[in-house]
């Protein structure tokens, strides 16, 4: 490095800006590492706040979360991006989309939210791939809804192993028609279909309805209901078989917990006096949460429905609680007694509109309208009244939403390949440096930068992986997806200390491949709709897995096991491109080879350590909460082959069993046991650890344990080469060695 | 190395010389080859025969023969080849003999090797821990239903014919007849039953279904005319035992019951494999929970039931708690509140949920099913007499791997520091 020309201090400076630019900086107009550091933004008074907009408190999938990341996981299982596009296929952000959804769902319809690309499927609604591409908006699949359904209902009934490509297509694509038709409705229930109003004005409910005409907004609707809940409360004898107030509370109560069904997300933040903190739909909002499924009703005694309603309705308010309590949790068998907890509850409990309801629609009517400012106070309001009323869940809303944005792994993996290609460069740089003492210095200038960029990567990726863990609240590893992140990771930091004291642009090479490829196959995990099916990746821990502790050293080690089995293993494949090319091209790769070995060695004790570790560790879990150490399940022995495996490298080499080249071979192997591991366990569907099933990744396994083989072939090969064509040499040089 | 430490190996060597090649690493690498491809092709056939199958078949045995799985490539052809796989007990116990002959012919006590032996020896220990526990471990259900309280455990697998006398409503008389005895033309007889039983044929598993009323039945139930199997009209045909995770055995019994005036009738018995009250779901079939049998002025029940385990405490239930994520299917808590009662008197109140199991006499009980509308619970119990032997294991590896990794970062620095004085 001292001995830079000024040329090469030029490119090793330009390689380290551009390098870093991509990691930290904004690409255009986008969101970059200083939205950390800023302030949010001052809403424009000539636009909507759709920053302060995307910051709004809501729970999806178990977690409070701001509608930013709504936005973005429900596009990111309708259409693989976290963006949709309008009719001139133009990018829309994922948060104006949102917007659009939930307010003005007429025109949400005309944008292509949806991707097709399978052609059979494309064939079902009339649509060429070639001609027609593969977005689509709602508008468009609409005409085909009922049909789309039958299709999906027929291959929902073929078992999930056995279903084909179009199967799993159909599937998807109705799963997320019906994801976008709940998001519509979450904040708006669905209206009455127009057959059944007929028999609704003879009950002499539709006056009741919302009428855009007249009523300023729905609460209108939910004012009315509550009016002749409370006439009915207050007069009990009303509750009575064919009871005409009665019988609309009937109606509206059903109609309501129907509309529970169609809603994407919670938007209610929890009441004040709640101890279970829980979130609301609109429905339950207005009139609380089934106890059963609504079949059960079929199940109930009319008469002793009454009569328990009266009753419950007759008691005091503080009463009317605990006896409600009571019953729920003593009579779970009792269909009638439960659904009138439900009833009383809506009746005389549930007496006010919530004003979280109101402002929504205050929020629709100044979108619809174009009303800048209204917009903009309500959205402030809406904040301010969900961050209070949900506590400390909300604390982390501010910095996910710039996280979100940030996209730190897609930022990484672009700067992994950049990595790959300087290292690579540097390679041909010095395979020429014989000649010429300047190639020589322009292949370390490329190194050196290949290790510096590989130190700003690995802070983005930290910083990736950090940020999960604060949002999260969890250690590092949770899922399949987070395992991934979590492997490249690992590689790469042991990358980078192999390159600070062996600077031959090998560490940095595999490590920026193992980088990229494991960001790959996680940004591929996270669009599969069986793993992720709200396109959450930070979804909630199973009961079982919810432990932080073991998630923090078994989970930990084990994956620290995986990453450094990988890198060993690609070592094994940098071994036998050095080899290959030294062979070619005639060059002595002897050092080199006994350095590669050396390393290979060095990180499968690592590797054999930390699997080791965590495989015990995990069967200490394993005892603690089930009662045995080893159970022989699926994901275990996938493990313990990893232990073993690197037990079989170590004493291989100890015994000068295997030399370097057996070393590689055995290295290669690790690959494909660790791939299985990792992957191929989950596949098999069986035992405790099975909560990643999935099976598109089998074709991609097989291919890559294929991959494996054929570099362990390939290493042999120069042995074979050198054998038969050694033994011609042998003969008249053995009398002189003699 | 020096001299005096290849004089002291070879006196060690020449003490048991004999099991050098016993001692082999070649052998351990065979051995550990060998090891993965037992644990790989068990894991596979989890799938075919599940946890318990494979166990059996594999991890419980000597030598398990494998066939290829016919759904894999080439699978028409390959799977008619038997493959035999070295089993559990085969290589676990050569492993351990490789190890020991290996520690006693090979291993130098030396300050630099003592974690290298220490590591060795915590693996033996951890091997021979899990070869005693898959001997010894017992696993087995318990269910109790919110507000009662039960003294007994369930098998997963084997059952047993219950012949109870209710007569009394102050004292039952039970006789439990096992599994092993339920041999097709066997004549029981034992003191506390006033008639014989002769087993007409039996079966872990089966499919049963009510043929319609008026057709006569065929087969194993074709001397049935007593109980259930009469009233309900049932066909069964005879089924091999399904060890997969999820399966449903249901245990079958055709038997006759005799008196020293002859025959008092055949009746047959089904065990439900989730426990005998399912049956009381079914109005048809209710009675295979206690089928009542009438004789000289007594009434008895019989029920084929998975084999129980009576134990010297009960255990009551308070209460559970299923709780779920809000919006989401993904369970947060599944938790039972109990009572142990134990045969003195004294109780103790405990709180089983995912992660913290009720340990009491040896025996663990973890949380494993729970019914939140029907307000049940199940717990799975495993008695592993070994249970401390991975701990210890574990603790010497430990010290083995500490040892190890102090000794070279000794070594590394004493380099550096030796170094640096030159370079200064």
């Amino acid at each position: 490095m001292n001995k830079m020309t000024i040329g090469q201090r030029i490119v090793f400076l330009g390689l380290l800006l551009l390098g870093g630019y991509i990691c930290l900086l904004p690409f255009g107009r986008g969101p970059s590492f200083l939205d950390f550091l800023k302030d949010e933004p001052p809403p424009s008074p000539e636009g909507f706040d759709l920053e302060g907009f995307s910051r709004i408190p809501v729970l999806r999938g178990g977690r409070v979360k701001p509608l930013d990341s709504v936005a973005r996981n429900t596009l990111l299982v309708l259409r693989n991006k976290r963006t949709a596009l309008d009719a001139e296929e133009k990018k829309v952000s994922s948060i104006d989309w949102l917007a659009q959804v939930l307010f003005e769902p007429e025109r949400a319809d005309q944008l292509k939210t949806f991707l097709i690309d399978h052609d059979q499927l494309l064939g079902l609604i009339g649509k060429k791939l070639a001609e027609d591409g593969k977005h689509y908006s709602y508008s468009q699949l609409e005409p085909f809804l009922s049909q789309i359904e039958t299709t999906a209902r027929e291959a929902g009934k073929t078992e999930q192993e056995k279903r084909d490509s179009f199967d799993q297509n159909v599937l998807d694509l109705y799963r997320g028609l019906l994801l976008y038709r709940k998001l519509k409705h979450t904040l708006a229930p669905p209206p009455v279909p127009p057959d059944s109003m007929e028999s609704l004005r003879e009950m002499g409910v539709e006056q009741y309805f919302f009428d855009p005409q007249n009523d300023p907004d729905r609460t209108a609707e939910y004012r009315r209901f509550k009016e002749l809940t409370q006439s009915v409360s207050a007069d009990p004898a009303k509750i009575r078989m064919g009871g005409p107030d009665f019988s609309k509370v009937v109606f509206f109560v059903d109609h309501y917990s129907r509309a529970n069904l169609w809603s994407e997300f919670f938007p209610v933040p929890p009441q004040a006096g709640d101890l279970k903190r829980k979130w609301l739909t609109v429905g339950q909002s207005l009139v609380g949460e089934e106890p059963l499924e609504s079949s059960e009703k079929r199940k109930m005694d009319p008469v002793v429905f009454m009569d328990t309603l009266r009753e419950l309705i007759e008691l005091p308010t503080d009463q009317l609680k605990n006896r409600i309590a009571s019953i729920r949790a003593n009579q779970k068998m009792n269909p009638t007694a439960l659904f009138a907890t439900q009833y009383a509850e809506a009746i005389k409990l549930r007496t006010e509109v919530d004003p979280v309801l109101g402002l929504y629609e205050n929020l629709g009517i100044a979108y619809r309208t174009k009303d800048f400012t209204g917009f903009n106070n309500t959205v402030a309001e809406l904040r301010e009244i969900g961050v209070e009323r949900a506590g400390e869940e909300a604390s982390t809303l501010s910095f996910e939403k710039a996280y979100n944005g940030f996209e730190p792994f897609y930022r990484s993996s672009i700067a992994y390949v950049f990595i790959l290609f300087i290292a690579c460069a540097s390679w041909l740089f010095s395979t020429t440096s014989s000649s010429t003492q300047k190639n020589g210095g322009t292949a370390a200038m490329l190194r050196d930068s290949a290790f510096y960029l590989t130190a700003i990567v690995l802070l983005t990726h930290t910083f990736g992986l950090a940020g999960r863990m604060y949002i999260e609240g969890r250690p590092p590893v949770t899922n399949l997806y987070s395992s991934a992140l979590f492997i490249g990771w690992g590689s790469v930091l042991l990358c980078l200390a192999t390159e600070k004291f062996l600077r031959l642009g090998i560490a940095s090479s595999m490590g920026s491949l193992i980088g990229f490829g494991s960001l790959v196959i996680a940004h591929n995990l996270s669009l599969d709709s069986s793993l992720n099916p709200s396109g959450d990746t930070m979804e909630m821990m199973r009961a079982v897995l919810d432990s932080n502790f073991w998630l923090a050293t078994h989970v930990v080690a084990i994956t620290i096991g995986y990453s450094t089995t990988f890198l060993a293993g690609f070592l094994g494949i940098a071994f036998v491109c050095v080899h290959l090319f030294g062979s070619i091209s005639g060059k002595k790769t002897r050092k080199l080879d006994r350095t590669l070995g050396s390393m290979i060695y060095g990180i499968t004790c690592f590797s054999l350590f930390f699997s080791l570790v965590g495989t015990v560790l995990g069967g200490i879990w394993a005892d603690q909460s089930w009662g045995r150490f080893w159970g022989w399940d699926a994901k275990e022995n996938g493990a313990l082959l990893i232990v073993i495996w690197n037990a079989i490298l170590l004493h291989a080499r100890w015994s000068g069993i295997a030399r370097v080249r057996g070393i590689a071979a055995i290295a290669i192997f690790g690959n494909v046991v660790t791939a299985w591991s990792w992957f191929g366990t989950n596949m098999l569907g069986v035992g405790l650890h099975s909560y990643g099933f999935m099976d598109k990744a089998f074709n991609p396994l097989m291919w890559f344990i294929v991959s494996q083989l054929f570099f362990i072939a390939v290493v042999y090969l120069p042995a074979l080469v050198t054998r038969f064509s050694g033994r011609n040499n042998q003969f008249p040089q053995s009398p002189t060695k003699a | 190395m020096s001299s005096t430490d290849h004089k002291d190996s070879y006196k060690a060597r020449n003490a048991f010389f004999w099991l050098a090649p016993l001692a082999s690493v070649r052998l351990t690498l065979v051995l550990l080859s060998l090891s993965m491809i037992l644990v790989f092709v068990a894991t596979l056939e989890q799938v075919r025969i599940g946890i318990r199958g494979a166990l059996s078949e594999y991890f419980e045995s000597l030598v398990g023969i494998w066939h290829y799985p016919e759904q894999f490539w080439g699978g028409e052809f390959l799977h008619h080849i038997p493959l035999p796989i070295p089993g559990g007990y085969l290589l676990g116990g050569l492993l351990i003999l490789n190890l020991v002959a290996a520690f006693l012919t090979r291993f130098q006590w030396t300050f630099k090797k003592v974690g290298i032996q220490l590591i060795h020896l915590g693996i033996i220990a951890l091997l021979v821990g899990q070869l005693v526990t898959q001997a010894t471990q017992e696993e087995s259900r318990m269910q109790i239903n919110k507000g009662e309280s039960v003294n007994y455990l369930e098998r997963f697998h084997g059952v047993e014919l219950a012949l109870i006398d209710v007569t009394d409503p102050e004292r039952e008389t039970v006789v439990a007849i096992p599994q092993e005895l339920l041999e097709e033309g066997q004549r029981l007889r034992h003191d506390s039953l006033p008639f014989d039983l002769i087993v007409k044929s039996f079966g872990v598993n089966c499919d049963f279904n009510v043929s319609p009323s008026g057709s006569t039945r065929e087969g194993l139930t074709e001397e049935v005319d007593r109980g259930v199997g009469l009233t309900a009209n049932l066909a069964i045909t005879d089924k091999e035992e399904d060890f997969s995770s999820d399966a449903m055995n249901f245990g079958y019994l055709v038997f006759e019951l005799t008196h020293k005036d002859g025959s008092l009738g055949t009746w047959l018995s089904l065990s439900h494999p989730a426990g005998n009250h399912w049956w009381k779901e079914s109005e048809k079939l209710a009675d295979f929970a206690f089928q009542p049998i009438r004789h000289e002025g007594r009434l008895w029940g019989a029920s084929l039931r998975p084999k129980r385990e009576y134990l010297p405490y009960s255990i009551e239930l308070l209460g559970i708690e299923n709780e779920f994520y809000q919006g989401t299917e993904i369970p947060f808590n599944f938790e039972s509140d109990v009572v142990l009662n134990m045969d003195d008197n004294q109780t103790r109140r405990a709180l089983v949920y995912m992660n913290t199991p009720l340990r009491h006499d040896g025996k663990t009980f973890y949380q494993y099913q729970m019914n939140n509308a029907a307000d049940y619970t199940v717990f799975q119990v495993i008695r592993n007499p070994s249970w401390l032997v991975p701990y210890l294991a574990c603790i010497i590896i430990s010290i083995g791997l500490l040892w190890q990794f102090l000794w070279h970062l000794v070594a590394f620095l004493q380099k550096n520091s030796s170094k640096s004085p030159k370079g200064a």
